[in-house]
């Protein structure tokens, strides 16, 4: 266990979050999904979002992505309050959800899985209305991001099965990198990955950070979370019961709050 | 870009300091925790494998690239490997006639498996082609003789299969029914509905106009060659130039990770099940006039010709994998091996063993490169992911 990070400075906070999620709530049928849920992302700073299996998690990153739709409360994307009902509404909006199984197709390259559904077509008017797909753009957007990135990956016409786990993870999320999104949701992002692969995915997420963007970092993994949020919400059974600087906590307290030992009425 | 503009100039110190915390954690990391919770979806990625440094059993890249070109464009190479085989043995091969008369067998079969293949490709099937060429065969026949004219009758036979198509796509892609079972029904069904519309007899003699469908010719070839070439150059455009080919690879690799990045999942296999049926009655109608007759015997078994010519061009039959020149040989392939069989006098039994045995070397060939693409490849330990040498280098 690495020790709670005292020294660590706070990031720098925009005016306003990027991403705010005010009072969400979601039920399946009769089961309360998340009550009441409200938090904020800033430019530049990694938000660490855990909790028990059932917490609420995977509901509330579906509702980021545009998955599901919460019944109740609204989400703020720069200042703008947004209805996000499908996952194209809520790329749009500049938000890149990375979910466990990356979405990248195995048998398409590093390019063609980047530019997926989001063809860059031209060049000019004409060969834009007829949606005949720019590859040279494409390719120098690749080449530029990988640049920009610092990132060591095969070729760009290296097809997504000749990958590495974790060189799979930088794909997916340079991907929205490339696409300059205002927010990243990665969930898992380091699960299925082993020591020096899951090194390389947290060094690059520091990078992300680098570059401006609000990330919001799902794990199980208390001490990745540790190593790389700069703030810590804490769900429990569908309710924030925790959010703080990472700096003014500890890892004992935050595995207190996952379990419930320290109560949801104490907390902020 | 916006993105490095965004940023603030954050002072570089904390950041500098986080990355040392980073670098200096991930040594210390426990192997155990970091397996911990494992991923069931992503469970080939070869994360195990990067350890071994010696990398034995793992294909270079040259070799990996080399194979997958051979599987999507290995055909092309066999179809000109054939011909000039047959030139070899046959002086009548290579000849500009023999050659329009495979241009002209071939053209039928690759009408049909233009929007056979994209389907494919998808991870669906059509198998009711063959039904509906004898469907619009029929249709067209009892149209004409209730004397609507030809264009009229020619209407309602492509209104007629793409009606079916449109029906297949309402099952299979509304309803999530399988797409073997349903295309399976309507090789059936649309065979059985020709029968009733014609009560077994044979309508012909359509008259000058409509013949022309498959005898006028231009620059030497007849008229469904040209037609033939026109699907080929739609099938391009739509493969190739415009971005539909590539997701339509997305929906026959995955089809939820397609979904989730924005891709129409269900439209787009129903507007090619109605592509299907569409091109399926046209190529109906071109033996029709052929024949001049709406025999009842058009179609029979043609599914699974088309089906040959698909598989054997290099399209994956499980999806995901397949690209339009290579349909394009696997239909000339077909109409070169069986003219060929015939010119130089081999038994009509030998020519159905020598499709069996290109069949099953497409097969190996399919299974191979899938194989080799769950193996890693030129993954090593020192190749990472950032370019930074004090990151990169330490993985």
């Amino acid at each position: 266990m690495t020790p709670a990070s005292g020294g660590r400075a706070e990031a720098p906070r925009h005016a306003e979050p990027v991403l705010s999620i005010r009072g969400v709530s979601k039920h399946y049928g009769p089961t309360q999904a998340l009550t009441d849920v409200s938090l904020n992302s800033w430019r530049g700073e990694v938000l660490g979002l855990i909790g028990d299996n059932g917490a609420g998690k995977s509901t509330l990153v579906n509702i980021i992505a545009g998955v599901v739709t919460p019944d109740s409360g609204s989400i703020v994307v720069d200042g703008v309050a947004e209805r996000l009902t499908s996952p194209a509404g809520a790329l749009e909006r500049g938000i890149e959800t990375v979910f466990q199984n990356l979405s990248l197709i195995p048998t398409l390259n590093i390019t063609e899985n980047i530019f997926l559904h989001r063809e860059i077509y031209g060049p000019g008017r004409f060969w834009s209305a007829l949606r005949r797909m720019d590859r040279s753009a494409m390719q120098s957007k690749v080449d530029d991001g990988y640049r920009r990135l610092g990132l060591d990956l095969p070729p760009p016409t290296t097809k997504v099965a000749a990958l590495s786990g974790g060189q799979r993870q930088a794909v997916a999320v340079s991907r929205a990198v490339i696409w300059e999104r205002k927010v990243v949701v990665l969930d898992e992002p380091t699960a299925a990955l082993g020591v020096k692969q899951t090194a390389l995915v947290l060094a690059f997420i520091d990078r992300l950070r680098d570059h401006g963007v609000g990330v919001i970092f799902i794990s199980h993994n208390l001490e990745h979370v540790q190593q790389m949020c700069d703030r810590v919400v804490v769900l429990r059974l569908g309710r924030k019961v925790f959010d703080s600087r990472l700096a003014d906590t500890t890892g004992r307290e935050l595995v207190e709050r996952m379990t419930g030992a320290i109560a949801a009425s104490e907390s902020l | 870009m916006s993105c490095s503009g965004s940023s603030t100039p954050t002072g570089s110190d904390p950041i500098a300091e986080r990355r040392r915390q980073v670098r200096a954690a991930s040594t210390v990391m426990p192997d155990e925790e970091m397996r911990g919770v494992s991923d069931p979806i992503d469970v080939q990625a070869p994360v195990q494998s990067t350890r071994s440094t010696s990398g034995e059993r793992r294909p270079s890249m040259a070799r990996y690239r080399l194979l997958g070109w051979a599987q999507q464009n290995g055909m092309f190479f066999a179809l000109l490997l054939l011909c000039v085989f047959f030139a070899l043995r046959s002086d009548n091969f290579l000849t500009i006639t023999n050659l329009s008369v495979i241009a002209g067998q071939a053209a039928t079969v690759g009408i049909i498996a233009v929007p056979g293949a994209m389907l494919v490709l998808s991870g669906y099937v059509d198998l009711s082609v063959g039904s509906l060429m004898v469907l619009a065969a029929a249709v067209f026949g009892q149209v004409f003789e209730a004397g609507t004219g030809t264009p009229g009758a020619v209407l309602a036979a492509l209104a007629a299969g793409a009606a079916w198509g449109a029906v297949n796509a309402a099952f299979i892609s509304g309803l999530n029914f399988s797409p073997i079972v349903v295309t399976l029904a309507g090789l059936a069904g649309a065979r059985g509905l020709a029968e009733v519309l014609t009560q077994g007899r044979t309508v012909s003699q359509f008259g000058e106009g409509f013949s022309r469908l498959a005898r006028s010719q231009l620059l030497g070839q007849r008229a469904p060659v040209w037609i033939a070439v026109a699907v080929f150059a739609v099938g391009f455009y739509v493969w190739t130039v415009g971005p539909w080919g590539r997701h339509m690879t997305a929906i026959g690799a995955d089809e939820v990770a397609a979904r989730s990045v924005g891709i129409r999942t269900r439209r787009i296999p129903a507007v090619l099940y109605i592509g299907s049926g569409l091109s399926a009655a046209l190529a109906g109608l071109i033996f029709t006039s052929r024949l001049d007759g709406a025999s009842l015997s058009i179609g029979v078994g043609q599914e699974l010709v088309v089906l040959s010519a698909i598989l054997l061009g290099g399209i994956s039959f499980t999806g995901g994998r397949g690209s339009l020149l290579g349909v394009l040989s696997g239909v000339l392939f077909l109409g070169v091996l069986q003219n060929g069989l015939i010119l130089i006098g081999v038994g009509v039994f030998f020519q159905n063993v020598a499709l069996g045995a290109a069949l099953f070397f497409a097969a190996a060939l399919d299974a191979a490169y899938r194989r080799l693409e769950r193996l890693p490849v030129g993954v090593d330990e020192r190749q990472g992911i950032l370019a930074d040498p004090e990151v990169g280098g330490r993985a």
